[in-house]
């Protein structure tokens, strides 16, 4: 316990690498072998999220199709499975801060770099793994619930002169918003501990923007799609 | 197992903690070019206050738009100005050469250090436009109220003494001019057009005057025989009828319409007594009808090859003076607009839609002219405010426009001296929220319609990357 109050203060990359080792150190205790029901297991990895669309037209007072576009970004990610029965699961992720850019598009495209913000999209999964428990390899299919967490995000000089040119300093708010997130994924066993899982998911992500003070509103239907590689470890 | 689950809590915890804070912000306002200074040179779109002087000045107007005290309302140039990190401009000259006892003899004073050369009225090389004293009213020009109109190629001159003959090369200059070549142009189509109908009304009575004298049929009593002009105006007229049983119907006719109309009080039962007011009436509607035939003809023929040459001329002195007077003296960031859809403004609305075709062609040929002398240079950016114009009046609620169609101004002279939005002031707007509206007067933006074209002009300035 000690030492997750420390982790509790550290910084959030370093934070979530730390925590996980902290949950193996104190997996010594742990007796599952494969993935048998009760098998508990945490894992870490990459994860790259990459936006699929492009943001509706932003709301009047605009140029006709003024939309933006969000760049891709990959972040470290840490899992908690926990194996309810031999097939069905249950997997927590999170990872540090996807940082993205918005840049302009349509009516807007070249303008460069409007914005950029943070996302936190901590997620829930329910899945079905195929074939038997100690098979080394595992394809699975899943379902996760995920709330998109938008925070930090800032404006520039450019998002104020395409709003509101000689303005005060345009801001932008994304609304924090749940996301259902199917995935497909393929798990193989190194040995009765580690193994590696590779997944790919999409989130179907569709936040409100506030454009301010120029009250205006769009939808970001970015429907992202992550592709993760992590390494895990049973107990 | 416990353990676990609380392991798992707290390592989400920690990383959620690791979120805090982070709320919006406006972020890094700074643009990727920091320019030295803002240079304007054009006409009354891009006027900050040339003629806020004297009367001007009393009534609180001053810009060509619906103007406010504090904070002043902004055109374009000045929306960029603050956009860009830069001083609000100021007028490189301000005065008024109009008549003394209305306030509009106001001393001409140059600025030092002041790049607004935009001037109300100013074309692009002739020194007389709209409201200069020295361009007869018939064209627009206006000796009460004396607008200097300094045409856009002393502009440019005039800021080459003032910085040494030469462009530092950090100024973001621009370049926004040509409407009142349209309008000067027009205006002395119409007064050609005009002109061109009297000539042939006469011509063709004074050939009939000859004839009838030569034919002994009217004995001419002065040297001009203007005894026989009426007598030859009916033969005229009659002989357009071809028969004397035509000519009895049409009198007939026009007598029932006066007496039904009650413009003439019948005194018998054949009304006998309004037969000469009819034939008058006929007659000189018949010597209009040629008269405007005449006009029409040479207003769709030569008059109109006429304006359009004149527009393609301005344009490419235009582009020349971009050329020759900023580019080749160091400019680096020149950012010329093109002359904005006048045919959906107020006044394009007013003219009819021959008018339009023709404003349309000279607008779309000075542009050309523009766009074709100074395409591809780098140091260039060409502005398409004549399609983003027109795009705004046809999708008004996307741009958040109100109305595109009826000025914010009560433009009546007994609330609104000029009649103009340079003296229009939020209390001489029309009754209701024209804060929305397009137009201020027949062709010139209300702050909103300012900003649109400010926000036009930044998204091409990003696109390029000098914003």
């Amino acid at each position: 316990m000690k030492k997750n109050m420390q982790v509790k203060k550290a910084p959030a990359l370093k934070g979530a690498l730390a925590a996980t080792v902290a949950i193996a150190a104190l997996a010594i205790s742990a007796a599952a072998s494969a993935q048998t029901a009760g098998t508990w297991a945490v894992g870490v990895g990459y994860n790259n999220v990459s936006p699929t669309a492009s943001t509706d037209p932003i709301s009047p007072p605009s140029l006709p199709n003024s939309t933006t576009k969000v760049s891709s970004n990959g972040q470290p990610i840490a899992v908690v499975d926990y194996m309810v029965t031999d097939h069905f699961s249950l997997e927590f992720g999170i990872g540090t801060p996807y940082k993205h850019k918005m840049s302009g598009d349509g009516a807007l495209a070249g303008v460069g770099q409007l914005g950029t913000f943070e996302q936190l999209p901590p997620t829930l999964f329910a899945q079905y793994r195929f074939l038997d428990a100690n098979s080394p390899l595992r394809p699975y299919v899943g379902i996760g619930l995920t709330y998109a967490i938008f925070r930090d995000e800032k404006g520039s000089g450019t998002l104020t002169a395409v709003t509101d040119p000689g303005g005060a300093p345009a801001t932008f708010k994304i609304d924090n918003t749940w996301a259902p997130t199917p995935e497909v994924g393929l798990t193989y066993a190194f040995n009765k501990k580690w193994y590696g899982d590779v997944r790919v998911s999409k989130t179907y992500l569709d936040p409100t923007v506030h454009i301010n003070p120029t009250n205006q509103t769009t939808k970001a239907p970015l429907n992202p799609i992550s592709s993760a590689l992590v390494i895990g470890y049973r107990f | 197992m416990r353990q676990y689950k609380l392991a798992a809590a707290v390592a989400a915890a920690a990383i959620l903690a690791g979120c805090g804070g982070g709320s919006s912000s406006g972020g890094n306002q700074s643009t990727k070019i920091q320019f030295s200074s803002q240079v304007s040179f054009g006409d009354s779109l891009s006027d900050v206050g040339t003629y806020a002087v004297g009367t001007v000045a009393a009534l609180h107007g001053g810009k060509y738009t619906v103007n406010t005290l504090t904070p002043s309302a902004q055109n374009w140039t000045e929306l960029m100005a603050a956009s860009l990190g830069l001083p609000a401009p100021c007028p490189a000259q301000t005065g008024l050469s109009g008549m003394a006892a209305d306030g509009f003899s106001v001393g001409v004073v140059n600025h030092a250090g002041c790049y607004g050369y935009g001037q109300g009225g100013a074309r692009v090389t002739l020194p007389y436009g709209p409201g200069n004293a020295n361009l007869d009213p018939s064209l627009g020009g206006s000796p009460v109220l004396g607008q200097l109109t300094v045409p856009v190629l002393t502009q440019i001159q005039n800021h080459l003494k003032a910085v040494g003959g030469k462009f530092s090369g950090n100024e973001i200059v621009f370049v926004l001019a040509g409407a009142n070549d349209v309008f000067v142009q027009l205006a002395t189509l119409n007064a050609n057009a005009t002109a061109a109908g009297t000539t042939a009304v006469n011509n063709l009575v004074g050939a009939r005057v000859q004839a009838d004298v030569a034919a002994g049929t009217c004995t001419p009593t002065d040297a001009q025989a203007s005894n026989c002009v009426p007598q030859a105006e009916g033969e005229l007229w009659q002989a357009s009828l071809g028969s004397a049983a035509a000519v009895q119907a049409a009198v007939g006719a026009q007598v029932q319409t006066d007496v039904k109309a009650g413009t003439c009080t019948p005194t018998d039962a054949l009304a006998s007594n309004c037969v000469p007011q009819a034939e008058t009436e006929l007659v000189t509607a018949y010597l209009t009808a040629q008269g405007t035939a005449a006009g029409n003809a040479y207003a769709g023929g030569a008059g109109a090859t006429a304006a359009v040459t004149a527009l393609g001329q301005a344009g490419g002195e235009l582009a020349a003076y971009v050329n020759q007077l900023i580019l080749a003296n160091g400019a680096k960031y020149v950012v010329v607009v093109n002359i904005p859809d006048i045919g959906t403004t107020p006044f394009g609305n007013s003219v009819g839609a021959a008018t339009v075709g023709l404003i349309d062609t000279m607008v779309a040929t000075f542009n050309l002219q523009v766009q074709n002398g100074l395409a591809g240079n780098p140091n260039v950016l060409l502005v398409d405010f004549n399609t983003q114009s027109h795009v705004n009046t046809q999708n008004p609620a996307q741009v958040g426009l109100t109305n595109v169609t009826t000025p914010a101004c009560n433009l009546s002279t007994s609330v609104n001296l000029l009649g103009s939005s340079l003296t229009c002031t939020t209390a001489n707007t029309i009754p209701g929220d024209v804060s929305h509206y397009a137009f201020a007067d027949s062709v010139h933006p209300t702050p909103y319609g300012y900003s649109l074209l400010a926000k036009y002009v930044a998204t091409q300035m990003a696109t390029r990357g000098w914003l």
